[in-house]
């Protein structure tokens, strides 16, 4: 047993380091520092920077042009990048959808759709949950009916964050209802720009569109773009879904809002208060027991000696997190969170500011991230599946 | 970053498992509780596994291993909720070896590695509470000896022990002596404590003690330390083996017709009792592999560590009970008693408030496993 990083892996954090310091453009930056709104060119900007040094896809193999890092390595890059304040990656393309590509898709598919992803020159939307479908996500109902060397698909998907700048979707799509409902679902990539689909924008609680809904009437999908076989696409949507397994506790970005929080109590006066430091505290003892259980998780990845059944449970601590930080820069600001203005969220804004400015974004962050105890399966279906460890 | 137990380690996780399984049946236990609640056969057989030499170097006897080997001992005690209190044997070991002029390390070392001598910290008193600062005992040079007055309490099988740690003021600063048990001047008060286990007030009156060193303070804090980074490991253990007991229950008992690990309620509690278990897991290894750290890098980790530990200890043994049912208010029923071990563990060495207060009072900027 060891806590230490190799020297090796230290020194990869410091070129790492060094590179994300000379990289990542100090505007971006400073809105992640500051929760200030993410313009797409921001988002995308950051990325093709990534995917010009080969790491927008930092987790992928060499085989694929990715960096072929270990689990340790990737960790380490992500943590950097995350306390640099670098945005995260938008994943549908690189993170989600590329990794069933490489594993199910054609020569041909991996030829034609990898590079733009690795490049981050196409934006990618993720088309899972439907209106009727959300954590019974089998039972999905958007149709695609085979004709010739065509896919003619119909149906509604929803809650695709960031689809109004999509311009491919990856969709699980009904092609049969014989048998169990998972048996008869297809692993489909649509151009969002085929005659047909219409996307509508879902304004959410914090007043911001962030996902939308994607409508199918009639778009024709050349059957070249199915992934693997028909019928087969539940099997390949959660060898997507067990993907990034650590990566989803964001444990790196707690730990970057941590400091927020720290800086946001000190300038409204509660740092010294004893009942709203202990609280702090608290988080800062849940940051660092979560940070240990995504490094014994990622340990176990890199030795291969260790089976753990635990890594059900970064999902569900992570998500519990990232609310509880959010929550408690709001109650620092008390009274001056009340105040929601939408465009002392821009930065630059030369308006007056009610409060400090760092107030600003607060609620609206606060509300944003209720969204995580239910996105990527909800905790509750993830107590279930803890449970199954448990009792079986 | 490696969180691999060593093929040695998991040697000597079988050899404590093995006896525990074999050696310390529940039935004996419950023996030795009626019997007072320490049973100096079973500390020697622990004795006979080597086990009391772990931080004692071979020169005297012991095995001169760490901590981790210190945790895998002390999880697998607490999978059995051993009375014998063992975690003194470490704080003895360790302190003695740390800090102890070489006469005295040859005089004691050997018989506490060979089980002869049980060495326990005595450092509790009426106003301290859990601060380690506050000390009203004294002790006073008398000739090459030492004097010592003072009142400790709740000392581990403090009636039972051959000699007890105890720090006393000597001027305006806090020292740390050794004090036999049939010295003339001691007098001690056992009596049953929460896990079944024993404990005693101990008085000294003009006690004779050999002094282990003037720096007491720096002594006394590790010494707590390696107590806590034991409690810790111990009570991974516990709850382990509580979750493996709850969970057997739920898939065994009937109501409704059917086994009540079918309720999804029942489900979601025994999910957040696993994930406080691997929390307090996390956090138990961060103790132990943080237990050689420099000391304020040191203490602040314990704190950290004792602040979940104590959170996931009240959470997991609550709701074991409560999944029990009435079987699990019984004094018949294996479980009661592991959630009143979890419960003595919070509040040894400093409950989850103090620890958090702890945390707070060290808070800074940043912070992470790594800071």
């Amino acid at each position: 047993m060891d806590l230490a990083f190799t020297p090796e892996e230290q020194q990869f954090r410091t070129e790492i380091r060094a590179w994300v310091r000379d990289n990542l453009p100090a505007d971006i930056s400073h809105k992640v520092h500051n929760a200030l709104r993410l313009s797409r060119d921001d988002m995308q900007r950051w990325a093709k920077i990534l995917g010009k040094k080969g790491w927008l896809g930092h987790a992928w193999p060499k085989q694929f042009g990715g960096p072929g890092w270990n689990s340790v390595q990737k960790h380490l890059f992500e943590e950097e990048c995350a306390l640099a304040g670098a945005p995260r990656v938008v994943p549908f393309g690189p993170v989600m959808v590329a990794p069933v590509i490489m594993a199910f898709g054609n020569a041909e598919q991996q030829q034609r759709f990898l590079p733009g992803i690795a490049s981050g020159e196409v934006w990618w939307s993720q088309g899972y949950s439907e209106p009727g479908s959300g954590s019974d996500l089998a039972s999905v109902k958007t149709r695609a009916e085979r004709q010739g060397d065509k896919y003619i698909v119909n149906g509604q998907k929803t809650w695709t964050t960031l689809g109004q700048y999509g311009e491919w979707i990856f969709c699980l799509v009904r092609t049969s209802n014989e048998g169990k409902p998972q048996t008869g679902i297809s692993f489909l990539l649509i151009d969002m720009k085929s005659p047909g689909v219409s996307v509508r924008p879902i304004v959410l609680l914090d007043g911001e569109a962030e996902v939308n809904e994607v409508f199918f009437d009639n778009v024709e999908v050349p059957a070249a773009n199915l992934i693997g076989e028909e019928n087969k696409g539940w099997t390949y949507a959660k060898h997507l879904l067990s993907h990034e397994r650590t990566n989803i506790a964001d444990v790196n970005r707690s730990k970057r809002e941590l400091e927020r929080l720290k800086r946001i109590a000190k300038a409204e006066g509660v740092y010294e208060d004893v009942r709203f430091r202990d609280e702090i505290a608290r988080l800062e003892v849940e940051v660092v027991a979560l940070e240990m259980l995504v490094l014994r998780v990622l340990a176990a990845e890199k030795s291969g000696k260790q089976s753990l059944d635990i890594a059900g449970l970064l999902k569900i601590r992570g998500s519990e997190l990232q609310q509880r930080y959010a929550e408690l820069m709001m109650l620092a600001a008390g009274p001056y969170a009340v105040p929601l203005v939408h465009e002392a969220m821009e930065a630059g804004w030369q308006g007056d500011h009610v409060g400090a400015a760092h107030c600003a974004p607060l609620a609206s962050t606060y509300f944003n991230l209720r969204k995580t105890t239910i996105y990527g399966g909800s905790n509750e279906v993830q107590r279930n599946i803890v449970s199954q460890v448990v009792l079986g | 970053m490696d969180f691999d137990f060593s093929d040695d380690q998991e040697q000597l996780r079988d050899a404590v498992r093995k006896w525990v399984d074999k050696g310390y049946s529940f039935e004996r236990r419950r023996a030795a509780v009626k019997a007072g609640g320490f049973s100096r056969a079973a500390y020697g057989e622990i004795a006979e596994l080597g086990l009391c030499g772990l931080y004692i170097g071979e020169a005297h006897g012991g095995l001169g291993m760490g901590p981790i080997e210190g945790m895998v001992v002390m999880e697998e005690l607490g999978r059995g909720i051993v009375l014998e209190p063992f975690a003194q044997t470490l704080i003895a070991g360790g302190v003695l070896s740390g800090y102890a002029a070489p006469a005295l390390q040859t005089e004691w070392l050997p018989k506490i590695a060979s089980g002869e001598a049980l060495v326990v910290l005595a450092q509790q008193e009426r106003a301290a509470r859990y601060r380690l600062d506050r000390c009203d005992a004294t002790a006073s040079a008398s000739g090459s000896a030492w004097s010592l007055n003072a009142a400790k309490s709740i000392v581990p099988a403090g009636d039972q022990a051959d000699a007890f740690i105890v720090p006393a003021r000597v001027g305006d600063k806090i020292a740390l002596f050794l004090v036999r048990r049939d010295a003339a001047g001691v007098r001690t008060r056992g009596y049953g404590t929460q896990d079944g286990g024993r404990a005693a007030e101990v008085v000294f009156q003009n006690a004779t003690a050999s002094l282990i060193t003037t720096d007491g303070l720096t002594a006394l804090e590790h010494a707590v330390d390696i107590g806590i980074a034991a409690c810790c490991a111990e009570a991974v253990g516990v709850m382990d083996k509580t979750m493996a007991i709850t969970a057997e229950y739920l898939n065994t008992r009937k109501q409704f017709g059917v086994v009540i690990s079918s309720f999804q309620a029942l489900r979601h509690r025994a999910a957040d009792m696993k994930m406080q278990l691997e929390l307090a897991r996390s956090m138990s290894y961060y103790a132990s592999l943080k237990l050689n750290a420099p000391a304020p890098e040191r203490r602040a980790a314990m704190a950290r560590a004792k602040v979940q530990l104590g959170q996931s200890m009240r959470f997991v043994g609550q709701q074991a009970v409560q999944l029990h049912g009435g079987i699990g208010v019984t004094d018949e029923y294996i479980v009661s008693h592991y959630f009143k071990k979890l419960t003595q563990l919070e509040l040894t060495y400093g409950d989850t408030l103090h620890h958090l207060g702890e945390v707070s009072a060290r808070m800074e900027d940043t912070a992470g496993v790594f800071a």
